[in-house]
């Protein structure tokens, strides 16, 4: 169900001479019985700008910190730019900004301009420091304590400490979490800037709009697997979806899928349950060619099942419809 | 890294082709030293601006100092050798490292361990044990003035003469015995949380301070806590310090014992670290 199909360059032998940016191979870890990654498999080429989007507990985080080398897996292969995590993180090739739990992730006590300063020498080729001012623009910020900060000041600076050392590729998870409306917009800007020079930029986050309006692809975890994978630009398209659930005495699933808008149809018993990308069309339809059904019910499809349709926008595979057709089956009784 | 670069050695035969990405680090000592550098001066700048450090590290051990001299009755001596003015500003010097130490440490890491400062770090390329390291250095060189200080209110107002040579293989000594207390911080540090970890502190302080026997000598305690007395640093430094002073030999249990506890808080830390590291926490 992952991306893989649509990435046949993963299956060249290796060594591969110019290795993607970020690379995932069959990664399986457990904190004690949870299971946090399973079986991930991705790979994200350079320059890319990657939203990693889910539901809290899906597996986002777990995935940015095996790419940091701050989480061993126990099985699979993780690489960043070819290389080991940490050789990576040692060679000053990434920056992070983590979740920062209750406090602000910065050095209490200090000025701004203290931390940053910091932070560029730890780093053997960091960012002009006026670069870095302009883009995280904390022209302002930089001679206040950095326990003195907003939220979204303190995310401005992070940001900042993040982009220091120049990094080739950029892990954020979930820098928007403590952001209110505009400060987010600000910080969407500035993450797409980033991402424009070409640099890969990799962003946790459970704001749909969010990863629609800057990530060039959307990958949605869930229990520590890829669900769905696919182009930023028809997110909306896909949130349409909705799940219409009825009865019906004696359903024919060849019928129900040539109705308007569908793109999903699941039929257990005298049970129906259809996605469709528009479900006014799709009622209209019913009604027309003189389905009787009963029952009638309307929902959202869920994150998860809007993914599974996106995912359906590229190629058609044949085996693929009727493993996702399943899945939708599985799906409904939860949603 | 090093297979990458055996696989693909940089040479102008190889531009041509998929450039691989340069992650070796530039090898030379210069470059590595800088980062450590850096955050050593940071850490210890830090430290030194701080006015709640400094009042809490220069006020405890110099006011109970003066406290204490006021109770000195001259001719008193500490296990029949030891003049008991010397006692006095020995064990200050020790309750000053311990103060200077506990506080350098343990309440501000607690609070970057919580804060994720200390995880940011973890991801610039400041190698992994360096954090734990600069903590325990920047301590120890906050230690030292400290050390000196007390001296010089002992010279000054506590009556106490010494040959220089004897006053500078004291501060050396006091100094190296300091240790323990430097990684106890830092234990403590990775052990507490913030809201506990400055009453843990101060706790601290006082109990290893008493039981240590800085604030009564050890043989003047009963028996029982003689026998706690014996399981804490301070008494060893200042048993050492005592002898240094006086000219005997310097007992190799008490280094013993000082260079055990410094190996079992190590221990304690790298064990809590994996524990985090494990649980993904880290």
């Amino acid at each position: 169900m992952s991306s893989l199909s649509a990435a046949p360059a993963g299956a060249l032998a290796p060594p591969r001479p110019n290795p993607p940016a970020l690379s995932f191979r069959n990664v399986t870890h457990r904190y004690g019985n949870r299971i946090a990654l399973d079986r991930l498999d991705l790979d994200v080429p350079r320059g890319e700008v990657l939203a990693l989007l889910g539901p809290n507990g899906a597996g986002k985080s777990t995935t940015i910190s095996a790419l940091l080398g701050l989480v061993r897996p126990q099985e699979g292969r993780v690489e960043v730019l070819g290389c080991d995590p940490r050789q990576a993180v040692s060679a000053g090739r990434v920056g992070a900004m983590l979740q920062s739990g209750s406090g602000i992730g910065l050095p209490p006590g200090v000025r701004v301009d203290e931390a940053l300063r910091l932070v560029r020498r730890l780093y053997s080729r960091p960012a002009p420091r006026e670069q870095i001012v302009e883009r995280a623009n904390i022209g302002s910020l930089l001679q206040r304590r950095t326990d003195r900060l907003s939220g979204g000041q303190a995310q401005r600076v992070r940001f900042a400490i993040a982009i220091a050392g120049n990094p080739d590729i950029v892990f954020l998870d979930e820098p928007t979490s403590a952001m209110d409306v505009e400060s987010r917009q600000g910080f969407w800007r500035m993450m797409r800037a980033f991402g424009d020079e070409g640099r890969t930029v990799l962003f946790a986050t459970h704001h749909l709009a969010e990863a629609d309006e800057i990530a060039d692809r959307v990958v949605v975890l869930n229990h520590g697997r890829v669900v769905a994978d696919g182009p930023g630009a028809t997110l909306k398209a896909a949130v349409a979806t909705r799940r219409l659930r009825f009865v019906a005495d004696q359903p024919d699933r060849a019928q129900l899928s040539e109705l308007d808008g569908v793109t999903e149809v699941g039929v257990c018993g005298t049970g129906v349950s259809i996605d469709s990308m528009d479900a006014d069309a799709t009622i209209r339809d019913l009604v027309v060619r003189g389905v009787m059904f009963r029952d009638l019910e309307v929902t959202g499809a869920g994150l998860e099942q809007a993914f599974v349709a996106l995912t359906r926008c590229g190629a058609e595979e044949a085996g693929r419809s009727r493993e996702i057709a399943s899945a939708g089956t599985v799906g409904a009784d939860g949603s | 890294m090093t297979e990458l670069s055996i696989a693909l050695p940089s040479g102008p035969d190889h531009q041509e082709g998929p450039i691989p990405p340069d992650l070796t680090l530039r090898s030379d000592w210069r470059s590595r030293l800088r980062p450590l550098l850096a955050f050593g001066r940071f850490e210890v700048g830090r430290l030194l601006r701080s006015w709640r450090f400094l009042a809490i590290t220069v006020g405890f051990p110099v006011i109970f100092y003066i406290l204490f001299l006021g109770d000195h009755t001259a001719g008193k001596v500490v296990d029949n050798t030891v003049p008991w003015r010397v006692y006095l500003m020995v064990s200050m010097c020790s309750f000053g490292a311990l103060v200077a130490a506990l506080n350098a440490a343990g309440t501000r890491l607690s609070m970057e361990r919580a804060s994720g400062w200390a995880r940011q770090l973890r991801v610039t390329p400041l190698p992994a044990w360096s954090y734990v390291a600069t903590k325990v250095v920047a301590s120890m060189l906050v230690v030292l003035p400290v050390i000196v200080l007390v001296e010089a209110v002992g010279a000054g107002f506590g009556d106490v003469r010494l040959a220089m040579t004897t006053w500078v293989g004291l501060t050396v000594l006091l100094w190296a015995t300091s240790l323990p207390f430097a990684v106890l911080g830092v234990f403590i540090g990775f052990l507490v949380a913030p809201e506990a970890a400055f009453p843990v502190v101060t706790g601290l302080m006082f109990v290893l301070g008493y039981f240590g026997g800085l604030f009564t000598p050890v043989d003047q305690m009963p028996g029982s806590l003689q026998f706690v007395a014996h399981l804490i640093p301070s008494y060893h430094q200042v048993s050492l310090a005592l002898a240094a002073v006086d000219g005997h030999t310097l007992a190799l249990s008490h280094w013993l014992i000082l260079g055990g506890c410094v190996a079992i808080l190590g221990l304690a830390i790298v064990w809590k670290h994996r524990l985090e590291e494990a649980r993904g926490v880290a």
